[in-house]
């Protein structure tokens, strides 16, 4: 057979393995996002559409609900990341120390909430965090707290309740990250350092650190677009509320689909802010991390 | 420069014991090198002295005091290991200075020692690479360097050159030789080579199963090895074992005859081992003569012979006994598939059947 017409099956061969895979990423994705793209710019009520060019963008820079949700959204990002990512750090350095005892108990009960439902968990912490919960009867029994904290009708406690929510879960799962790449570490570089009189600190802040900045590049960026897109903690536990203080970006999307009239277009739009803004910031995070080495 | 001195030293595992009571005297500026297969303790020791394991029980000393209980970083050693250890996001000079940094070190003084280390190991064109862009003996090179700028009393290498090729061993063993020699360090190197160990060392300590085997300078080993054991582990190829009984025991010494060759026997001038005892018989791959030239004959049946030129060795075996024989001048002896060799009594070895030599 000559070269060419074999090079040719080839390729058809190819392209009928990948075929079922591309189909069905272009149904249900590619053309979902596109199709989102151009309702972005749709304006009208339920199935009452009409191409409104730029309207959709004007109306949120005066749709002060949404502002308020961008600005909700922001502090758990700005609040939220940091702080889980600074602990799932120090929980896998901690449990990657060989003399610790109970290791793989202490692993599992920080990886454990992770798998756990969205919905229970939500749940379960709305009831633990009512006024009369057994988390305001712990901290009374401790002598912490005077009197009940309102976790769920204050609006900055509420901000906290769900900070702490969003920890719990995901911790683990970002320690796992750095467990994994923590133990792909040669173990002599800290002998090393340790017979060179390199202080505990100094080898986590000079070696840990940036021999896992990969990797803790990557758990910020899906950490980032996970708090972009938070929503099931929120809709659960406060709803949004009180009076819109936990209202998410994506809770907002929903709210403006389903619950209000619904308006497509310009919840597509909203989507499509949300798009933008995970660009924007991993592009930001890789900016900061980029390895200053050309080589 | 300091001595090393261990007194009774042992490393358990919980009822898993390593080391089984070693004793031993490493003197300043002696490069001595730890050497067994693997599995025997040798690392272990070595990263006992480090600091790295701590010692069960007995005594380790450093320039005479105990440091038993000493951090690592203040018993005024460094180390060098096998993976290199380097840091893999710090530049070679960063590599080298960054312990100084918490040692109080000024500044400009790091980039003098610094400086100097490098020039010592003509690193000096790589200062401002990173370790994955050097190669396997640069990165050993390295890792010295980052040893040397601390200025330690005694240097300590786990198996520095296992990770290198074979060509680039050679030449590491030959800088790190030099080195010793320019900086007159004391050096405890562990290796499970005994070419490293015999090119290397003042000093060679043979270690098995946790326990010294034999301490000496490398020709002693060779030369007198203390069991069967260490003579058949110093030299390349290893040294040869024919089974024996001791037939005769008079005056001038003891008789053997050999189990796989009939009716030869050799009188070797030793005067322990008893009548009837089964013995092994140690002869080097290079101490069998010409035929006649020895004691008494014996006649093999050639496995494979390999040529390399000026020598050849010969791999044969009688009654399933496999020996191994250097040749020199042996051309001739292509395609031949039976050969007869000598062996000499006074270059050969007794060992009982424990393993012990019999002198």
């Amino acid at each position: 057979m000559p070269q060419a017409r074999l090079d040719r099956r080839e390729h058809i061969t190819g392209w009928a393995f990948i075929a079922p895979a591309l189909i069905l990423l272009g149904l249900f994705m590619i053309y979902p996002i596109v199709w989102s793209l151009w309702m972005s710019f749709q304006v009208g009520k339920g199935m009452n559409l009409s191409f409104g060019g730029l309207a959709n963008i004007e109306r949120l820079t005066k749709d002060a609900v949404f502002q308020r949700a961008l600005g909700n959204t922001f502090i758990f990002f700005i609040v939220q990341v940091p702080i889980m990512i600074g602990l799932a750090l120090l929980f896998a350095v901690a449990l990657n120390d060989s003399t610790l005892r109970f290791r793989g108990l202490f692993r599992t009960a920080i990886f454990l909430p992770c798998v756990t439902s969205l919905i229970a968990y939500s749940t379960l912490f709305k009831s633990m965090f009512a006024t009369n919960g057994v988390v305001k009867n712990a901290l009374m029994t401790l002598h912490l707290t005077d009197g009940p904290i309102p976790w769920l009708t204050d609006p900055f406690w509420a901000k906290i309740l769900i900070i702490i929510a969003i920890t719990w879960r995901w911790t683990g799962y970002n320690m796992i990250f750095y467990l994994a790449a923590l133990q792909n570490i040669d173990r002599s570089i800290y002998e090393a350092a340790r017979i060179d009189g390199v202080p505990a600190w100094a080898r986590f802040r000079y070696l840990t650190i940036p021999m896992l900045k990969p990797v803790i590049l990557f758990t910020t960026v899906i950490s980032t677009i996970g708090t972009l897109q938070l929503f099931d903690e929120v809709q659960n536990i406060t709803q949004g509320g009180p009076s819109d203080a936990t209202l998410t970006l994506s809770l907002y999307i929903y709210n403006l689909t389903f619950k209000f009239m619904p308006s497509f277009g310009y919840s597509a739009t909203v989507s499509w802010v949300i798009v933008v803004l995970v660009g924007i910031l991993s592009f930001i995070q890789f900016l900061i991390a980029r390895d200053r080495r050309s080589a | 420069m300091s001595s090393v001195k261990l007194r009774g030293v042992r490393k358990a595992y919980g009822a898993h014991e390593v080391i089984k009571g070693v004793d031993l005297d490493v003197p300043s500026k002696q490069f001595v090198v730890f050497v067994g297969p693997s599995g025997c303790g040798k690392s272990t020791l070595l990263r006992m002295i480090a600091g790295l394991e701590h010692i069960t029980a007995g005594d380790l000393e450093i320039g005479g005091e105990r440091m038993n209980d000493v951090d690592p970083s203040k018993r005024g050693i460094a180390m060098v290991f096998q993976t290199y250890a380097l840091y893999p996001h710090m530049t070679v000079r960063e590599n080298m200075g960054f312990a100084l940094r918490f040692a109080g070190v000024a500044k400009d003084q790091i980039a003098r020692q610094v400086g100097d280390a490098a020039r010592v190991l003509a690193l000096e064109p790589l200062l401002d690479r990173y370790p994955k862009q050097l190669s396997g003996g640069q990165r050993q090179r390295v890792a010295i360097g980052r040893a040397i700028v601390r200025n330690p009393q005694v240097f300590l290498f786990d198996e520095p050159l296992s990770n290198l090729d074979a060509e680039l061993r050679v030449h590491m063993r030959i800088e790190i030789a030099r080195l010793h020699k320019e900086l007159q360090t004391t050096i405890i190197y562990v290796t499970h080579d005994q070419v490293e160990a015999m090119t290397l060392a003042d000093t060679i300590v043979v270690l098995r199963d946790g326990i010294i085997e034999q301490v000496g300078s490398p020709l002693d080993l060779y030369d007198d090895p203390a069991n069967q054991f260490v003579a058949g582990f110093i030299g390349s190829p290893k040294m040869n074992f024919l089974a024996g009984t001791i037939v005769e025991k008079a005056a001038n010494g003891v008789t053997v005859e050999l189990t796989n060759h009939k009716g030869t026997r050799l009188t070797l001038p030793v005067s322990g081992g008893a009548m009837g005892e089964a013995v092994a018989l140690g002869v080097r791959a290079e101490h069998f003569g010409e035929p006649g030239a020895g004691d008494s004959d014996i006649s093999l049946r050639v496995d494979v012979a390999e040529h390399l030129g000026s020598t050849s060795y010969v791999y044969a075996n009688a009654g399933g006994e496999a020996l191994v024989i250097e040749r020199e001048e042996s051309r001739h002896e292509i395609g031949v598939d039976q050969i007869s060799v000598s062996i000499a009594a006074a270059q050969a070895y007794l060992f009982d059947s424990a393993g012990k030599r019999i002198r």
